[in-house]
């Protein structure tokens, strides 16, 4: 389990070192075997808060605790896997001798099939021969995947897993999260595309402005998302009826709901919107 | 201990794999066997100047791996976001930074290594500054020569005597096997020592700011290294006789006496491990000297490592 508490990050910044908040205030507590999605706009300080859990930030105020360790502790990082956004590797070097490396760093034996295993299930065992500063960015960010993985920990922690990917590559990577869900992982993600929280979250936390506004369950939220959608429809249709003039194409309200695919999502972006600092 | 060694490994091949490491290398190779070329310019001492001219390329090359590989090991990996996957596995920070480090130091080793061997093979094509290589020479002959000389020809040495039958091994063998002088492979563990020594100075820079200026901060402490023995040496105080008495001369003002002699006394002296001089001159070194050089050096880096582990915990890697 990890338990964030009152967790604030500030930078300094500029000659006089004047503090910008990243992240402020923060409590959340990231449940057991649940998949939990991390939601906001860019900026937003959700890369602040992973690397804080991960420990490779340090919090400037608060607790943050993983399976009872400080985030700073390398004993906390015993059962964890990471995916950076965007993760990168040295030149000259194989992919099965990048993960033969990381192997080595856990804490525990593990063997050539667990490595064949976690590149299988990455899907990029056919190029682990190849050197990796000639992948793609899709097959970098498997070669990753693989290595988080690696070792089978309880919690694993990812950094906008699906940027940059094609929907293929998409499609592929939300398949294996979707098995890693099967095997009771506690799954932390991050990301900014809503189309991602439904599908793959039983838990949902916004953050926007570096505070968190929203932290939920899925059904709980999903509830109050439609009984939103539909008193915004409804508003708009009144808009339409009493003032007769506005087309639906100008009503923000009608082109919002025309955007988005489904009431969940209408709903996330709005509240994004909504507390986002100018 | 393991995870070091692991991250040693994994650093030294990563270094070995990259261009920078590469060139170094090519263009040491290159220099050191154009040493024939530049001794070829002179009529007199062309052993020394191919001596001083490969020890000068194999010194200068090893302290470009250092500083340019040093101040860009840990920057790269924060950079690129390479260091994301390796120190959020259950790694203490430290451990990482020593592996980087010995990863480093043994590229170092493994270069020169390459570039002495290299040197070596130069100076047995041209049969100048090798010696012939007998490992119980200095324990079997001077001892019965030293007998016979006084007690003349009358000395018998023994049937089996093991000396004896050493000499007669190494008289019998075809071909005699040269190894390079003393002083000369005493330069090259001193190059060794001198390159982590900057190294270990441009990583802790590297630390602190950018990769440009641990560079320059790197090469300005190298070269103040260098020559703060040579200035503490001009500044200081000197006895003179005057009108048959001896006082003590200022050579220059006392602030600038008192800023060169802290500069002498805090940066490190990298003057020390230069002996190309001796080495072009064969002259022994002594084993106490390289003993306390190789300390000198070794406690300043160990110095450097604590320093910067210190700082690279309490890091924000983003």
């Amino acid at each position: 389990m990890i338990k964030l508490k009152n967790t604030t990050k500030y930078f300094r910044v500029g000659f006089f070192g004047i503090k910008k908040y990243a992240v402020y205030d923060l409590s959340l507590t990231i449940e057991e075997g649940k998949v939990t999605g991390f939601f906001g706009p860019n900026g937003a300080g959700k890369s602040t808060t992973i690397k804080m859990i991960v420990g490779l930030i340090h919090p400037s105020n608060g607790i943050i605790k993983i399976n009872g360790y400080d985030s700073t502790d390398y004993r906390a990082r015993l059962n964890l896997g990471y995916l950076p956004e965007n993760p990168s590797f040295p030149r000259g070097l194989k992919g099965i001798e990048i993960i033969n490396y990381y192997s080595k760093l856990l804490n525990k034996k593990i063997n050539k099939n667990e490595i064949y295993d976690a590149l299988k299930l990455a899907g990029i065992f056919y190029a682990k021969d190849i050197h990796a500063h000639k992948y793609s960015k899709g097959m970098t960010q498997r070669l990753a995947l693989a290595i988080s993985i690696l070792g089978d920990p309880e919690i694993l922690i990812f950094d906008e897993p699906l940027s940059g990917l094609d929907p293929i590559g998409r499609k592929e990577f939300k398949d294996i999260i979707f098995k890693l869900k099967e095997r009771k992982k506690t799954i932390f993600f991050s990301s900014h595309v809503l189309a991602d929280s439904k599908e793959l979250c039983d838990k949902i936390a916004i953050l926007t402005g570096g505070r968190l506004i929203k932290n939920e369950g899925i059904a709980a939220i999903e509830k109050e998302a439609e009984g939103y959608t539909e008193a915004k429809l409804n508003l708009s249709k009144n808009r339409e009826r009493t003032q007769g003039t506005a087309k639906p194409e100008q009503d923000k309200d009608y082109l919002l709901i025309a955007e988005y695919s489904t009431p969940l999502e209408i709903y996330l972006y709005d509240l994004m919107r909504k507390n986002k600092k100018n | 201990m393991k995870k070091i060694l692991y991250s040693t490994m994994y650093s030294f091949k990563e270094i070995k794999n990259s261009k920078i490491f590469y060139s170094f290398l090519i263009f040491a190779l290159i220099l050191i066997s154009g040493s024939y070329f530049v001794s070829q310019t002179s009529f007199i001492s062309q052993g020394r100047i191919m001596v001083d001219f490969s020890i000068f390329a194999i010194t200068i090359f090893n302290i470009f791996i250092g500083i340019f590989i040093g101040s860009s090991i840990i920057y790269d990996d924060i950079e690129k976001k390479s260091i994301f996957l390796s120190i959020t596995r259950p790694v203490k920070r430290t451990e990482y930074l020593i592996g980087r480090f010995l990863g480093l130091t043994v590229a170092i080793i493994f270069s020169t290594i390459i570039m002495m061997l290299i040197f070596y093979f130069v100076l047995l094509i041209m049969h100048k500054y090798i010696v012939p290589f007998k490992p119980f020479a200095g324990q079997s002959k001077p001892a019965v020569t030293h007998l016979k000389s006084i007690h003349g020809n009358s000395v018998k040495e023994s049937k089996n005597a093991p000396n004896k039958s050493i000499i007669q091994k190494t008289k019998a063998k075809p071909f005699t096997v040269y190894s390079l002088p003393q002083p000369l492979i005493i330069q090259a563990l001193f190059i060794i020592i001198e390159s982590v020594f900057i190294a270990a100075v441009a990583l802790l820079f590297s630390l602190i700011t950018s990769k440009a200026l641990a560079s320059i901060f790197t090469v300005l402490v190298f070269f103040i290294g260098n020559v703060s023995s040579k200035m503490n040496d001009l500044v200081r105080p000197v006895k003179k006789i005057i009108g048959g008495k001896i006082v003590i001369v200022h050579q220059a003002n006392h602030l600038l006496t008192n800023i060169v002699h802290i500069i002498y006394t805090v940066l490190p002296n990298f003057s020390i491990f230069n002996i190309s001089s001796e080495a072009a001159y064969k002259i022994f070194i002594s084993a106490g000297t390289v003993f306390y050089r190789i300390v000198y050096g070794l406690s300043y880096m160990v110095l450097l490592v604590i320093i910067s582990s210190l700082i690279f915990a309490r890091k924000d890697i983003s």
